[in-house]
């Protein structure tokens, strides 16, 4: 059995610089693993460990998801092998584009029973690629997983967070289950886990067709904020300076 | 003129889809997940007509998203509007692979401009606004906005269908959770400047003050339970408007602030004079939030 966790090569975009003609420079931000993705490696291997399945990482994206440090910050937080796309017309590629690649890539790997995906990704944060990617599969996506075990008929017993509250589910056949930004600690990797990652078996795949028609960008801009007063309330005295906001803010109306 | 469809799955306050639907144009058709209830609700909420999947039992309603996928693609639907919402988003993914549609998040506004619809959407987690030309059948999630007006309700089909193989097989639902986010006016929000779960008694001090709800930033309700899931604000949690948003030892990332962007007035009180919140607010206090919530509760009892 085989399980496969997707991942993102992405950096923050907090760290980026956005003209006010909408262009982003990402050269001061720093892709990496999407932040929460590590979390899914982590359980996946804790699950793959438990049951004796192989623990594949599957990412797609533009050239830089092939590169030497991505694969081996990927390989070092315990997965077993990776199968990458990384070409150009997938530089940038949006969800469904995304998600299409991913789920032929699944297909190709065969034998794969459950696939895992992070919460978000780091720059889109959408949501959307797992949803897509299990629509492709035909299987069941459960979103929010904070727990998931292998049960004795072969199923999975999920637990997932809905709202504030929590559900139990069973889920008979092959599945798309995306994990809570909290569900595990995920290792931090270590020298002998980054050496070993450069050993490990790396698949390059090609994109292949994709069918969708993605929409055409006819305009970019830096989003107009709020103007905001950016009035800083400064003195030793904290009463003092709390009568001095309370004030400011009876004055504009809002208490 | 190709037909226009929402999905819903289970939550009807949709009325915001309901109205870009009317934007676009053609027949609105209503795909409902969930309850009977449900599926009455978006009837009369002015869509043209609703397909409904019937009572769905012990499966959740993400079971239903490859069936209802195959019900949205018969109708060749060019549009498709989604709710931001856990479910509504699994249906919303389903259905753009069943039809091949491109899918778009973050979608803030979409209009018609010489016959070819038009997106603005929120790309790269807030910091740019894209606007897009729709090229082929595309899914958009968006902000389902508020329950819609009740009108003459539309005619209901109901479609048998059978679920996947998924069934909830224990319910924990949460404990009855503070004043609500969205209706308050006043909103105290605390983030890892917060050191003990104890603490949160100084913001809900400084929120009953100010006849207001707390919130927090994202760690507060995942990693440590400070706060229910429910109650973060921000890109994945809640977008609040309120006339105050008051934010304390929260460092004003850009996935957290674009949940606050819609605030009348932001005040920030952070110990730290560089923090990035200092750049997006009204008021601004450098200070520890220990010292300072107090002081403004004490001030406002004045
Ligand atoms: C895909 C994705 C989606 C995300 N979605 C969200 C989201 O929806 N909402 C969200 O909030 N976050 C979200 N995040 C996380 C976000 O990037 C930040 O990590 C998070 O908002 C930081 O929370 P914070 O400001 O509480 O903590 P920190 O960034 O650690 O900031 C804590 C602040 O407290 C200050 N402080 C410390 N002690 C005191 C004191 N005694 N008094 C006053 N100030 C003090 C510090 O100076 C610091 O500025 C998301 C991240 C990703 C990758
Ligand atoms: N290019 C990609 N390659 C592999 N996995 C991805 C990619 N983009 C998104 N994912 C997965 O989908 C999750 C949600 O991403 P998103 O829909 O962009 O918020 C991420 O946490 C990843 O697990």
């Amino acid at each position: 059995m085989t399980i496969v966790v997707a991942y993102k090569w992405a950096a923050n975009p907090q760290d980026a610089q956005v003209g006010a003609d909408g262009a982003v420079d990402l050269s001061r931000a720093k892709p990496g693993v999407s932040e929460y993705d590590p979390v899914a490696i982590e359980t996946g291997r804790r699950l793959a460990d438990a049951t004796g399945a192989e623990l594949v990482g599957l990412s797609v994206g533009g050239p830089q998801v092939g590169t030497s440090m991505a694969r081996k910050a990927a390989l070092s937080r315990g997965l077993d092998r990776l199968v990458v796309v990384a070409d150009e017309a997938l530089d940038g590629a949006r969800a469904a584009t995304t998600a299409a690649v991913l789920a032929a890539q699944v297909r190709e790997i065969g034998d794969v029973d459950l696939v895992l995906t992070g919460d978000g990704s780091v720059d889109e944060g959408a949501h959307l690629v797992p949803a897509v990617l299990a629509g492709h599969l035909g299987w069941p996506l459960l979103v929010d997983v904070t727990a998931v075990e292998r049960a004795a008929d072969g199923g999975l017993r999920v637990t997932r967070s809905v709202g504030a509250g929590t559900q139990v589910l069973e889920v008979d056949g092959p599945a798309v289950l995306s994990v809570a930004a909290d569900a595990v600690v995920p290792r931090v990797p270590g020298m002998k886990d980054i050496l070993g990652a450069g050993k490990k078996p790396v698949a390059e795949a090609t994109v292949g067709q994709v069918a969708v028609s993605e929409p055409a960008v006819v305009g970019r801009k830096r989003p107009a904020l709020a103007q905001r007063k950016g009035r800083l309330l400064t003195g030793a005295d904290t009463a003092a300076v709390a009568a001095e906001l309370v004030a400011a803010l009876r004055a504009d109306g809002v208490l | 003129m190709s037909s226009t469809w929402i999905v819903v799955a289970g939550d009807p306050t949709v009325g915001t889809l309901v109205e870009t639907g009317r934007t676009i144009g053609g027949e609105l058709v209503a795909l409902v997940l969930g309850p009977r209830s449900t599926a009455q609700r978006v009837a009369c909420a002015g869509v043209d007509r609703v397909v409904w999947l019937g009572e769905p039992g012990s499966a959740p309603l993400e079971a239903f998203a490859g069936a209802a996928a195959d019900l949205v693609a018969a109708g060749r639907p060019q549009v498709v509007l989604a709710a931001d919402r856990a479910a509504d988003r699994v249906l919303a993914g389903a259905v753009a692979a069943r039809t091949g549609a491109a899918a778009l998040g973050g979608v803030r506004q979409v209009e018609t401009v010489d016959g070819v619809v038009q997106v603005v959407r929120d790309a790269l987690g807030g910091i740019v606004r894209e606007r897009l030309a729709l090229t082929g059948p595309t899914v958009l999630v968006l902000d389902g906005g508020a329950l819609p007006d009740e009108g003459v309700p539309a005619p209901v089909e109901e479609v048998a269908v059978t679920p996947a193989g998924v069934r909830v097989v224990e319910e924990h639902p949460a404990a009855v959770g503070g004043p609500d986010l969205h209706s308050a006016h006043r909103v105290v929000a605390v983030g890892r400047g917060l050191r003990e779960r104890g603490d949160v008694a100084i913001a809900e001090a400084l929120a009953v003050a100010l006849d207001g709800a707390t919130a927090c930033s994202r760690p507060m309700a995942e990693g440590v339970d400070f706060f229910p899931r429910d109650r973060y604000v921000g890109v994945s949690g809640q977008r609040v408007t309120p006339d105050l948003y008051l934010a304390a030892g929260i460092s004003g990332q850009v996935q957290h602030m674009v949940g606050a962007r819609g605030a009348r007035i932001v005040v920030a009180i952070n110990t730290d004079k560089d923090a990035p919140i200092f750049r997006e607010c009204d008021y601004g206090v450098v200070g520890d939030l220990y010292e300072v919530l107090p002081a403004l509760t004490e001030a406002l009892g004045r």
